[in-house]
């Protein structure tokens, strides 16, 4: 990485308070223009590593570098201009209008009485835009939402003209509309503006798909620090946050909860696309999967795996081999039903309707999603053992009337 | 916000209103739309329209008081004659002595140490983000107090058997400063507000302890002397006193108005504050010096008068509408004096001859104003 570009940068740097060190050999560069994620389990360290770049904390040990000079000599008027910050402290003082709270993120510009030229107008005028919140411009800070606060928050921020910002969990309180009005705008900044956004965020989806680079903060270190696609691996996630019955996928960029079977076990005939939010409410209802037979660059094959289903893989995008097809059918014998996802038909899933036949001439109970022309694909006799629904959660109502054992 | 109902539709700034009415565009919802489109110069331009109207307000209020504090007394002295007397600097004639040696200074000292002791209050509420903070909430009070109880209640007055009002000043400006100093001592080891404020709060419980024993152990007749100088009063002030206060306590409320703007972001926390910009620990020191020394110069000279320090702030702040000290450090200074002016003037008047201590009447008048303004306004404090 280019040193010269560096706006902010820890260099072995030690974090804590007092004596008892937080965080150990914290080595870090933010660049122009990029927008990092500080991620981690609560308590591992993220506000007091924050905390110690703002300088609102010292050092235990290293050192940060601002723009190639020592955080800690540089004069604090100075650290404004070029650094602002966004705390989770809210405070709301009494008949203070959102203008005027802006505006005193001017502080470091403006004279000792404090008095706005025009350009200082025009600064807060156009952070103010940046966040979105012309609206809210003469509204009392009191009156606003927490959503509308943060934007605020950020105005402020912004009104110092840094060149970089730090935030300690933005997203904190807020509801997904303004979590994502947010995140676009701190993004807004980094683009536009260049500014450096660095901020503690809890929310890994949305960190991943948001984030230029990604520092994991966990058991008093910096676990990675690089873009979110190399660090971000389904195993690092959930080594993270030591998940438990959750999975990351990278692919996905989703978090999704684990099957927990304690209900019966189906077969799940589909793919294309077609069985994904099937999966996950026959997941979330309890239901163990096994599911195939799924070509390789199935979506739902990747759905599938997050939820920890198992999975009949044809590794070749060719027609659907005898040897899946057998395997296939063993698990079939296992399940209590089998399930047709109405997926459409191609020629190198044609096996999957020959499993169906098959499963209705075992016997087994066999409950279908196809609807219009695609019943015909069933001859008569089956047709009439098949129940047919319409929607994922009906047909899951069914398959609990099946009354599996449980 | 509100929109469309143009008469429930308030800006809460009358200034504005009235830009926009000047304009020559009065429709409905015009008052509203404008407001949210005005620009920060009209903006701006309208909260000063509406503060300065304020300030003239309160000016004149302020010089009515004062006026009335110099004609109106016990002794009926005709408008005539005390315009001859301060004219003429006639201090010989009895009356010449009342107007010149009772009624001016005491006139002069009211409206300065109630100045004073709002800014006071103002600048510890802002610092400690605490409504509910006055200028005594650091121990000054009642460091002063447990001095003059000393001087008062024991016998240290060795063989004086009328308590020597310069020793009181004395004993009390002692206490105030000690205390301060401490304070100051401790606040510069520690961090946190919260902390420094019970530190405060502690030193006055443990001040008012000793007080109590001496109290406990005191003569009668004493008790009642001190027990009226705890309430405070603007009696016999003497010129060179008064000088102490214009030359002191100007040049303070100078300062504190250079304290404004670090003022406005200690607003925000001290962590904003020094995120802003602002030499935290220089500016804190300043803050507190300057509190504490307004407040312990009043105190020595006039007693602990309670709830102006804590009141006229949120007085200051509802009638200019705003929290930028940079006007309510002006705005505490005329209306601390306005108010004390006629607090002074009704605890003297009121069951004349009969003079009432000066804080029973602050807080019996000004606790249900400081109630309804709040109540009015809905406004949060």
């Amino acid at each position: 990485m280019n040193q010269a570009l560096a706006v902010l940068s820890a260099k072995d740097l030690c974090v804590g308070y007092g004596e008892k060190a937080v965080l150990e050999n914290v080595r870090l560069e933010f660049v122009k223009g990029e927008f990092i994620s500080l991620l981690g389990p609560n308590g591992a360290g993220k506000t007091t590593l924050l905390r110690t770049l703002s300088r609102h904390l010292a050092p235990l040990g290293g050192e940060v570098l601002l723009g190639g000079a020592d955080l800690g000599k540089i004069v604090q008027q100075d650290l404004a201009k070029t650094m602002s910050v966004v705390l989770t402290e809210k405070v709301v003082p009494p008949l203070l209008r959102v203008f005027d709270f802006v505006a005193m993120g001017r502080y470091p510009h403006t004279g000792w009485r404090g008095r706005l030229t025009e350009k200082d107008d025009q600064v807060v005028m156009e952070a103010v835009a940046m966040v979105q919140a012309e609206a809210l411009l003469y509204r009392d800070l009191d009156t606003l939402s927490d959503g509308e606060r943060q934007k605020v928050d950020v105005a402020r921020a912004l009104a110092q003209q840094p060149e970089i910002i730090l935030l300690d969990e933005p997203t904190m309180h807020l509801d997904l509309k303004h979590r994502m009005e947010l995140m676009s705008i701190l993004r807004r900044l980094c683009r536009e503006k260049g500014i450096c956004v660095v901020a503690s965020l809890h929310d890994v989806e949305i960190a991943a798909k948001i984030s230029d680079k990604v520092a994991l903060v966990k058991d008093g270190e910096i676990r990675a620090f690089g873009p979110p696609e190399d660090v971000l691996l389904d195993d690092t996630v959930a080594d993270l946050y030591d998940f438990r019955n959750v999975r990351f996928s990278r692919v996905l960029g989703t978090i999704e909860m684990e099957n927990w079977v304690d209900r019966g076990r189906v077969f799940v005939v589909g793919g294309m696309g077609s069985s994904s939010v099937l999966y996950r409410l026959l997941s979330k209802k309890g239901y163990g999967i096994v599911t195939g037979v799924l070509h390789r660059n199935d979506i739902d094959l990747h759905v599938a795996r997050s939820l920890g289903a198992a999975c009949l893989v044809e590794a070749h995008l060719d027609g659907i081999s005898q040897e899946n097809m057998e395997k296939a059918r063993v698990e079939m014998k296992d399940c209590d039903c089998v399930i047709d996802t109405g997926f459409e038909l191609e020629t190198i899933n044609a096996g999957n309707l020959d499993l169906l036949k098959d499963a209705v001439s075992m016997g087994k109970p066999v409950l279908s999603m196809r609807n219009g022309s695609g019943r015909e694909l069933y001859t008569p006799g089956e047709y009439g053992a098949i129940k047919f629904s319409t929607s994922e959660s009906n047909l899951v109502e069914m398959v609990k009337c099946l009354s599996l054992p449980i | 916000m509100c929109h469309g109902i143009s008469g429930n539709c308030r800006t809460g700034i009358p200034g504005l209103e009235l830009i926009i009415k000047v304009k020559g565009e009065i429709k409905k919802n015009v008052a509203t739309t404008l407001v949210e489109t005005a620009t920060p110069v009209q903006y701006q331009a309208g909260m000063m329209k509406r503060q300065r109207t304020v300030f003239l307000l309160a000016g004149a209020v302020l010089l009515v008081c004062m006026a009335m504090n110099v004609l109106v007394g016990s002794i009926d002295i005709g408008f005539k004659e005390i315009m001859d007397i301060l004219i003429n600097h006639d201090t010989a004639s009895t009356k010449g002595f009342i107007v010149w040696k009772i009624r001016l200074p005491r006139a002069i000292a009211a409206a300065l140490g109630g100045g004073c002791l709002a800014v006071a209050g103002l600048l510890l509420q802002v610092y400690f983000r605490n409504p509910i903070v006055g200028p005594f909430i650091l121990g000054i009070s009642s460091g002063a107090t447990l001095m003059v109880s000393i001087v008062m209640l024991t016998s240290v007055t060795i063989g004086m058997t009328l308590v020597n009002p310069f020793m009181c000043t004395l004993a009390a400006f002692v206490g105030a400063y000690g205390t301060m100093l401490i304070v100051l001592l401790i606040a510069n080891r520690v961090k946190n507000g919260v902390t420094l404020l019970i530190v405060g709060l502690m030193m006055g419980y443990l001040c008012h302890s000793v007080t109590s024993v001496l109290v406990a152990f005191a003569e009668k007749e004493k008790i009642k002397g001190f027990v009226l100088w705890q309430l405070g009063s603007f009696s016999g002030f003497k010129w060179s006193e008064i000088e102490i206060l214009c030359i002191v306590g100007g040049l303070i409320l100078v300062l504190v108005y250079f304290l404004a703007k670090p003022l406005n972001a200690f607003l925000l926390g001290e962590d904003y504050a020094a995120s802003m910009g602002v030499n935290i620990r220089l500016f804190r020191m300043l803050i507190l010096v300057s509190a504490c020394a307004l407040a312990g110069m009043i105190t020595s000279m006039a007693g602990p008068v309670a709830f102006v320090g804590l009141a006229v702030p949120h007085m200051v702040r509802l009638l200019f509408a705003t929290s930028d000290n940079r006007v309510l450090i002006p705005g505490a200074v005329l209306v601390g004096a306005m108010v004390i002016s006629l607090c002074d003037f009704i605890a003297r008047m009121v069951f004349n001859p009969v003079e009432l201590p000066i804080s029973a009447i602050t807080a019996f008048f000004g606790a249900p104003i400081v109630i309804s303004l709040l109540l009015k306004r809905r406004t949060k404090i």
